[in-house]
């Protein structure tokens, strides 16, 4: 059997089998019924996108921030490839492929092959999933938006592979190779600053921006400026075919884009490297990794950085504080919530700036108050998926934390407490500075409400959080074959995005469901006292209502902890 | 005097498979005990309902004089449980994997302890390293120095040598030697049958999930008739007792 008969016959093979495997699980009912959910749902994505307007009739700026969105992950993706990681080859194989193909009577040439027509199905399954989730937004024609993105995947994935293959060679040439690398990367990134500056300086920043559309015009008259143009001329002869509006404009964008393509092909072969060595190193540290994550141990080495923990530990007193404080421990050498949060922050700061919301750049102090509240009410939804350093990430040590010598409760309330304390703290520091900055002076009928309203979520927002992080917590321990914690290992499938979406359903339907109490009681509070206190009805209001939502989580994480008592995973792995 | 450990009637079910069936036995202070049996005969599950990380499908286990089911808390805080495979929180270092270990259970002069298990380990100058920079051997001893600070009654080994270089292996003997000379039960579960020989006291022979022989060696020995049984090597007996226990209508011991 030839090499390439062969490889064919393992993938048919792998995919037939996995399609077996999956279905078989469908027997399982709540496997059937999160298949029954996904499918529902991408059906509905999938004919959504059909009756979808396309994008010669979506909104200027819409259609701007999808072309300059696209360009600019392309032409990232290229700087990547010049600018980062180190000089070798950046073909990755799976350990199996190592041990089954590497000593495999075949060239160099046919497993570079093989390993380039995985990458192109890569990038068409990549293709695939923007067709189904942003497609629709992006594109009224989902077959040519697949096509033209299946194109400028794979030829990013080709220009990433010469790329790693020229570095490679460069480097192997010592002081000189790199001298060439460092001073073509130079020269590329002078190049677009000038273009940028020289744009900038012919078209400067609007002093006074007053609406979305002036901010666009702007934006438009940028970006066509001839520096800028030819900067941004490669990404968008690339994802051209992707954008097309019908057939025509596929058919007249296509030419350019295969002979990029081929183009990138012939400096594949062209610079070919040896990358074995490189590839097996890296599939026994992906190998490793993914063994430690199974095992709970998430290989995340490199990236912690030894901080202080945040107070000393001492033996004496209630064990379970011993928890709080390793979560502690875990939230300031991790940092993941704190990245979260700044991207969350960079995010939103730069859709207000797309969507023309200038005044953040002029009239900063009356902007930053309201922001940082919204903020923190925002955290309060976004918090409790993002601050995870409570079950979610111990349960896959659960064999460790069953050990230890403390009750469910104790476990459930510790685990609980120190994603609670961080991601209030939070909220606190914004609240604090929405109070310091305050309304502005102008808006008199805000100045009344604000105070009263902000020392209300003081108290409110936190109890939110509180809540929230309890259902999500509640999901992992009430039903772990549904929301698996965080191994690092996804469970893949439609079924299992079904199970996603239910699950996501349910916590929303409980969390709201706890709403009521605590409302009722908010109500109770707030009504009578209106006609006294005004605005200042809201912060008893709050605080009786937060009131009723910390002691609907007391009470139930006295029925968590007796469930994580009784929390046996041991039918999924038997001895 | 009380045994630190008493098992009756463990069973441990998954779905439809018997991991653990019937089993009770008990293990006095000072007696290490050697839990041995083929691959998937149920070691692992037994140790694993033994430390209260699985819930026993039926059966009473009390450890201390405490019921595992009934008083969790004191009876866990009785018992140290070192797994084949070491789990570590891997954002927290060495010295405060000690430190963690000696606020759940109250260990005062933990810091003493702490430095004296890592110089018996031979960890000193690794407390501020994190376990990812650990090696295997160097894990398995961290687990060990854990499972010890807190001066446990009952000690539960799954195989407890992996990993080990030959000074480690010797070391860690010793180690054990020394924790059931100064009372502590310890349960060892291991292929390494030279192992279980030299330290256990008593023997737990199980295939199937069930004890296909309990005792000292001599006593199981004893209990094979034949002439070939006698002077017959662990690694004899381990073969005959389990391959007989494979054959069906063999009754327990």
């Amino acid at each position: 059997m030839s090499f390439p008969r062969a490889v064919l016959f393992l993938w048919t093979a792998s995919l037939r089998n996995r399609v077996w495997r999956q279905l078989a699980r469908l027997r399982r009912p709540r496997y059937l019924l999160g298949a029954v959910v996904g499918l529902v749902y991408l059906y509905s994505a999938v004919t959504r996108g059909l009756g979808v307007r396309g994008l010669g009739a979506m909104p200027g700026s819409a259609r701007l921030f999808a072309e300059l969105s696209l360009v600019g992950s392309a032409l990232g993706t290229v700087f990547a490839a010049w600018m980062l990681g180190r000089d070798q080859p950046s073909l990755t194989f799976s350990e199996t492929e190592v041990v089954q193909l590497f000593p495999a009577p075949v060239t160099r040439r046919a497993l570079l092959h093989y390993k380039l027509v995985r990458g192109l199905l890569g990038a068409m399954v990549g293709a695939l999933f923007a067709t189904v989730f942003i497609g629709r937004v992006v594109s009224g024609t989902p077959v040519l938006f697949f096509l033209g993105a299946s194109l400028a995947l794979g030829t990013l994935y080709l220009h990433t592979t010469a790329a790693s293959f020229t570095r490679t060679r460069l480097a192997a040439r010592g002081g000189w190779g790199l001298a060439v690398r460092w001073g073509g990367v130079t020269l590329a990134v002078v190049a677009v600053a000038l273009a940028v500056l020289g744009a900038l300086r012919a078209h400067p920043f609007p002093e006074e921006v007053s609406s979305s559309r002036e901010l666009r015009t702007w934006l438009q008259v940028l970006v066509a400026s001839p520096g800028l143009d030819a900067v941004l001329w490669p990404g968008r002869l690339l994802v051209g075919p992707s954008l097309a509006g019908d057939v025509d404009g596929f058919l007249r964008a296509l030419p350019p884009v295969l002979a990029l393509a081929a183009t990138h092909y012939g400096w594949v072969m062209l610079v070919e490297v040896p990358f074995e060595e490189t590839a097996v190193v890296r599939a026994e540290s992906r190998a490793r990794e993914r063994a430690l994550r199974a095992s709970g141990q998430r290989a995340r080495t490199g990236t912690f950085t030894l901080r202080k923990p945040p107070f000393r530990l001492t033996a004496r007193g209630r064990p379970e504080v011993a928890l709080v404080w390793k979560n502690l421990v875990a939230r300031k050498r991790m940092a993941g919530g704190v990245v979260t949060f700044m991207l969350f922050i960079v995010f939103g700061g730069a859709v207000a700036a797309m969507l023309g919301d200038a005044r953040l750049f002029t009239d900063t102090r009356e902007v930053v108050g309201p922001l940082a509240m919204t903020l923190a009410v925002m955290l309060t939804v976004v918090g409790p998926s993002a601050f995870r350093m409570d079950l979610r990430m111990d349960l896959p040590k659960l064999d460790l934390l069953r050990t230890l010598p403390l009750t469910g409760r104790q476990v459930v309330g510790a685990e609980l407490l120190a994603s609670a304390l961080s991601l209030g703290g939070f909220q606190l520091a914004l609240l604090s500075v929405a109070l310091l900055m305050g309304p502005g002076e102008e808006a008199a009928l805000l100045s009344d409400w604000w105070w009263p309203v902000s020392l209300s979520l003081v108290v409110l927002l936190p109890s939110l959080a509180l809540a929230g992080l309890f259902v999500q917590n509640a999901a992992v321990v009430l039903f772990p074959a549904w929301v698996p914690a965080d191994t690092g290992m996804r469970v893949r499938g439609l079924e299992a995005m079904g199970q996603r979406l239910l699950t996501l359903l349910g916590t929303l339907v409980v969390t709201l469901a706890g709403l009521v109490p605590a409302t009722l009681a908010a109500l109770l509070v707030g009504l009578p006292l209106y006609s006294v206190l005004g605005p200042w009805t809201v912060p008893p209001a709050a605080l009786a209502a937060a009131g009723v939502l910390v002691g609907e989580v007391l009470l139930g994480v006295v029925a968590l902890g007796r469930a994580f008592e009784r929390l046996d995973v041991s039918e999924d792995r038997p001895e | 005097m009380d045994a630190v450990l008493e098992v009756e009637g463990l069973e441990k079910v998954y779905g439809d498979v018997k991991a653990v069936r019937g089993l009770s036995f008990a293990v006095a202070p000072g007696e290490v005990l050697g839990l041995v049996g083929p691959n998937g005969a149920g070691k692992t599950s037994t140790l694993r309902c033994l430390a209260g990380i699985l819930p026993p499908s039926s059966g009473r286990i009390v450890v201390a004089g405490h019921d595992l089911r009934q008083q969790t808390v004191e009876a866990k805080r009785a018992l140290a449980f070192l797994p084949d495979e070491p789990r570590f929180f891997e954002y927290l270092t060495v010295w405060e994997h000690l430190n963690f270990t000696a606020r759940l259970y109250g260990v005062e002069d933990w810091e003493a302890r702490g430095r004296a298990l890592l110089e018996e380990m031979e960890l000193t100058g690794k407390e501020k390293s994190l376990p990812g920079e650990l090696s295997r051997g160097m894990k398995q001893k961290l687990s060990i120095a854990c499972g010890f600070l807190h001066s446990p009654k009952l000690i539960l080994l799954d195989e407890p040598l992996t990993g080990l270089d030959p000074i480690g292996i010797r070391r860690m003997k010793a180690s054990l030697r020394r924790r059931a000379e100064e009372g502590a039960a310890l349960v060892l579960s291991s292929h390494l049958l030279p192992l279980v020989e030299e330290l256990c006291h008593r023997l737990l022979v199980i295939a199937g999930g069930r004890a296909v022989a309990l005792g000292t060696l001599p006593e199981i020995r004893a209990r094979l008739s034949g002439p070939e049984a006698e002077g017959a090597s662990l690694e004899d007996l381990f073969i005959r007792i389990t391959s007989a226990a494979a054959e069906p209508g063999t009754p327990s011991p």
